[in-house]
């Protein structure tokens, strides 16, 4: 699993985290049942702090995606895919939020921002097809 | 750069100026009515005030500071960097600094030798041109060869030649006349090229590197280091290997060079004697003889008279560096200021005694040399032969090395502070208290009045001064155990010393005291012994170090 | 998790009011600190904010003149021992003893801690290539922070105090030296305190953030939070201001024209509140860099 932290984005870093893994996830490259490095391993490949990542695990486990376990001294976890539909939207409202404040800041309308979600969806396809 | 030595200077030449004013003060005093005890003791103040301030001043304008990358003494590097021909860079250091040396020593004869010791002009001449020849060749020494082990040595062996020249007019032997002033301006002609040349090649890079004589060392070292334990005993026995690397084999290192010095000079006499005169030689020649009690002498009494010099050295826990501050890497230890303490009494004693095993060794060496001589005068003095002689050796020996040692640690509380300059001036404290022993003892002889009324009080005065003595240490003691400064065991360990020795020297004075006939200074030299071993220093030694410490 | 709850974990460094004068300088003015086990404390702020005093007065290097500084509940002046045992320090000038080899200063300073595990010793010397025949006066400057940090982890001390450790070296050393603390703050209950210029380290390794400016605690809390307290925004005028805006709450205005970046502290709402009470509106917003907070609350007077 190859992640990317960036300091100069906006996001906190266990946010980055969760939201590459959930990319991944969707994107087809984490699979259900594959393993993600222990907090330890990722921590150390990524230079920051344990804590950060086991939070982003927690955040991740919490909305459902991966499962931890307790395995010798780390945790092995699988990727899940089902959550409650409630849950799901309630999930996706803060991007969402985040997406139309700067559609307005930009003076994009909302039809030109579905447009758009169109667009990037298509763009996804063909690898979460595979 | 004249400018920048003034700058970076300034205090130590208000030291120098201030010792200077003190002297012209105490030498009027003494011409204007002080008694003659008085007297004598400030015309030795007046000497170590020299000592101390001109001293101070020949070392500032040497010149020299602590490079940071090699961590020693050189030339400042930065000045090699400008835009100046090295030869400017010497003959502007040497003589701006040979010129106020000079001129400052003038100052010094004209205000204060005149009156104190009756210096003539002649004697000026010659006196400030060896100085000058010495403060060259301190400054040559000073910016050459990057070792600093065979710098010192290359030091003192420059030293004590030219105390010898400085003597040599004063010689008896009437072969050396006409040589003094050639054999001074050799000396004087050969340290500006010398300097020139360590300073070219520095600037050349010559320097750069280890040379090949430490590559040597650090190769011996290395594969002497291979035998020895992986892992120290005890953090006291780390603290222990970092005090003797870094200040203890200096005393025995200087001790041992001079004793080879010596017994070399000694051996070589010996044999072209023994050539001259040929195989009908007794060797109980007088002036073979004479020859031999100056020698020893000379070595009885240096490992003393250094040992009082080196204690602000002592104290020091990193030679090169300039401040009283504790090297980070020795703060940090989780160690008490007690521990620390004692590590450096440990090592003090484990110096004293190599460096009187070394003299021990070289005596034995003078000896061999001269066996028929010296035994023969020993079997004059016991009936029963050397041997009794060498065995009553074994306690004067001890009594030197617990000497040496006391010489060492007292007044290690007032260097390990947190301002340099009271350390400094303990040690001007101590030996004006030790020479002012003098004139006192000259007067109880002279006076009759004084002396009684002195005996008369004597034991009362040495039992408040041994009360005062233990009191201050109980308290010190206490107070350090309150803050944690120190363990109840190095407590132990300090006035165990304390007792034992102390009862050594006590004994041994006694015993001799019996052996001359005068059991009456048994109870006075006694007290003594224990009065003049240090207990309430080292007491406060671990409290001066804790306020080094937690600033 | 490793989220300890204030009122189960013990302070590891608990300063409390800690003020201290050079002179006539006041290096320090009233501060506290408070660092629970397990935590990742990233000390930040100006050359000469007080770091380095605040961390000596950590190790009882300097006195405190008022307040009080405790460490694992002791006092480091009155009891260096209890203290200073438990603590490993690496300084930001590395003062390491030049003469001595590396193995001579590894064995140094394993005789006083009884802790000291010579398998992790020699695994870190393996890993930072460092050759223990070596003098150290004759290592790299890398290589020096390499030693100190070694002689520094290899004890397992509970709290490992690092001021500057990555100042003057090259990415390479300094991804070693970040690896290896953040191996040690995975270790049960190890806490971690370094000063830092590189706010991204900071950013990446510590859980809180404390910022001292002119000796005053100006900013204190957890990490993401902090940052999450402030906005930067680009503020639109519909004239060009005849002079630099002056917006309430704002640590820095800077700009040109009609357009000016501004560093708020605050929320969103009073972002807009206060940029409409001046007549502009906010065109841009974005969660800064604790580099630019730093740099926009040292600039300001704040």
């Amino acid at each position: 699993m190859q992640l990317r932290i960036s300091i100069q984005d906006g996001a906190p870093i266990y946010q980055q985290i969760v939201e590459q893994v959930k990319y991944l996830v969707a994107a087809g490259r984490l699979k259900p049942g594959d393993d993600v490095p222990p907090i330890r391993v990722l921590a150390e490949q990524l230079r920051i702090n344990p804590n950060t990542v086991a939070r982003a695990y927690l955040e991740l486990e919490r909305e459902g995606i991966v499962t931890m376990r307790q395995g010798f001294g780390t945790t092995v976890a699988q990727v899940k895919k089902h959550l409650p539909r409630r849950e799901k939207l309630r999930l996706l409202a803060e991007p969402a939020d985040v997406l139309l404040t700067n559609a307005h800041h930009l003076d994009v309308g909302l039809e030109e921002v579905v447009i758009l979600l169109h667009e990037r969806d298509a763009a996804m396809q063909p690898k979460s097809s595979k | 750069m004249l400018w920048e030595i003034w700058g970076r200077h300034k205090v130590k030449f208000f030291w120098d100026g201030a010792a200077l004013a003190a002297s012209c003060f105490f030498v009027f005093w003494k011409n204007h009515g002080a008694s003659q005890a008085v007297g004598e003791m400030l015309g030795c103040a007046t000497f170590f005030f020299f000592l101390g301030g001109y001293g101070q001043l020949l070392v500032c304008l040497c010149n020299f500071e602590v490079d940071d990358r090699t961590m020693q003494f050189s030339f400042p590097r930065r000045l090699l960097l400008k835009p100046v021909s090295t030869a400017w860079l010497v003959l502007v250091a040497m003589f701006s600094g040979g010129t106020v040396i000079v001129t400052i020593f003038v100052l010094w004869a004209e205000l204060v030798w005149r009156h104190v010791a009756g210096f003539s002009a002649s004697d000026l001449l010659w006196t400030s041109a060896v100085l000058l020849s010495f403060f060259w060749w301190m400054q040559a020494l000073a910016w050459s060869l990057p070792l600093p082990k065979a710098r010192m040595l290359l030091l003192v062996l420059m030293g004590m030649l030219h105390y010898f020249v400085w003597r040599m007019p004063q010689m008896r032997a009437n072969a050396f006349s006409g040589w003094q002033w050639p054999i001074l301006f050799a000396l004087l002609g050969s340290a500006v090229p010398a300097a020139w040349i360590g300073l070219k090649r520095m600037r050349q890079g010559s320097w750069e590197g280890s040379s090949r004589i430490s590559e040597l060392w650090s190769s011996v070292r290395i594969a002497s280091a291979r035998d020895r334990q992986k892992k120290f005993r005890s953090a006291f026995a780390a603290q222990f290997w970092l005090e003797w690397l870094r200040q203890g084999w200096m005393l025995p290192g200087i001790s041992a060079a001079m004793a080879l010095l010596i017994v070399a000079v000694f051996g070589a006499v010996t044999w072209v004697l023994r050539k001259v005169s040929g195989n009908s030689w007794s060797g109980g020649d007088p002036e073979t003889l004479g020859l031999t009690y100056p020698f020893i002498l000379a070595l009885l009494i240096l490992p003393l008279q250094i040992s009082v010099l080196l204690t602000p050295v002592l104290a020091k826990f990193d030679r090169v560096q300039l401040s009283s501050e504790l090297p980070v890497y020795i703060a940090i230890r989780p160690m008490t200021n007690g521990g620390f303490v004692l590590a450096k009494l440990v090592m003090a004693l484990a110096t004293s005694v190599l460096t009187w095993l070394v003299v021990a060794a070289a005596f034995v060496c003078l000896i061999l040399m001269d066996q028929d001589a010296l035994l023969s005068k020993a079997g004059l003095v016991t009936p029963l032969g050397p041997l009794p002689l060498m065995t009553g050796c074994v306690p004067v020996l001890l009594l030197l090395i617990v000497w040496t040692w006391k010489n060492l640690v007292d007044g290690i509380g007032a260097g390990l502070n947190r301002y340099a300059w009271i350390g400094l001036a303990s040690v001007y404290w101590r030996m004006i208290f030790l020479v002012g022993l003098f004139p006192l003892v000259e007067t109880a002889r002279t006076n009759v009045i004084f002396r009684e009324t002195l005996l008369h009080w004597l034991t009362t005065i040495l039992i408040a001064c041994l009360a005062a003595k233990i009191a201050v240490a109980i308290a010190a003691f206490g107070w350090s155990l309150r803050r944690n400064a120190i363990t109840a065991r190095a407590i132990g360990w300090i006035a165990g010393g304390w007792l034992v020795c102390g009862l050594f020297v006590a004994g041994y004075a006694g015993h001799v005291c019996s052996a001359i006939h005068q059991p009456g200074l048994r109870l006075w030299v006694a007290l003594g012994g224990f009065l003049i071993l240090p207990l309430a220093d080292l007491a406060i030694a671990p409290l001066a170090l804790a306020w080094n410490r937690h600033r | 998790m490793k989220f300890p709850s204030p009122s189960s974990a013990e302070a590891v460094i608990a300063v409390s009011g800690l003020s201290r004068h050079f002179g006539t300088k006041t290096a320090l003015n009233d501060v506290s600190v408070f660092v629970t086990r397990g935590s990742v404390l990233g000390l930040v702020g100006e050359n000469g904010a007080g770091k380095t005093t605040l961390i000596k007065h950590l190790l009882g290097s300097l006195k405190a003149q008022a307040g009080s500084v405790r460490l694992f509940g002791l006092d480091p002046v009155r009891d260096p021992v209890g203290v200073l045992g438990r603590v490993g320090y690496l300084s930001e000038r590395r003062d390491l003893p030049g003469w001595m080899r590396v193995d001579e200063f590894m064995r140094y300073t394993q005789a006083f801690y009884p802790a000291w595990d010579e398998a992790y010793a020699g695994q870190l010397l393996k890993q930072f290539q460092l050759d223990p025949a070596q003098k150290i006066k004759s290592l790299s400057q890398g290589q020096q922070a390499k030693i100190g940090l070694l002689t520094a982890l290899a004890y397992r001390p509970e709290l490992l105090i690092l001021d500057e450790p990555s100042s003057g070296l090259d990415p390479v050393v300094r991804r070693d030296i970040l690896e290896a603390i953040i191996r040690i703050v995975a270790e049960e209950g190890r806490t971690v305190l370094f000063s830092s210029h590189l706010l991204d380290e900071v950013e990446r390794v510590a859980d809180h953030v404390i910022m001292l400016q002119q000796g005053r605690v100006v900013l204190n809390g957890r990490t993401d939070e902090v940052r999450g307290e402030h906005i930067s925004a680009v503020l639109a005028f519909a004239e060009p201001p005849a002079k630099t805006p002056v917006l309430a709450g704002a640590h820095a205005v800077a700009g040109y024209g009609s357009e000016w970046r501004v560093l708020f502290g605050g929320s969103h709402l009073e972002l807009e509140t206060a940029a409409v009470s001046i007549g502009a509106r906010v065109v841009e917003e974005r969660t800064p860099t604790l580099d630019e907070i730093l740099v926009a609350r040292a600039g300001g007077k704040s």
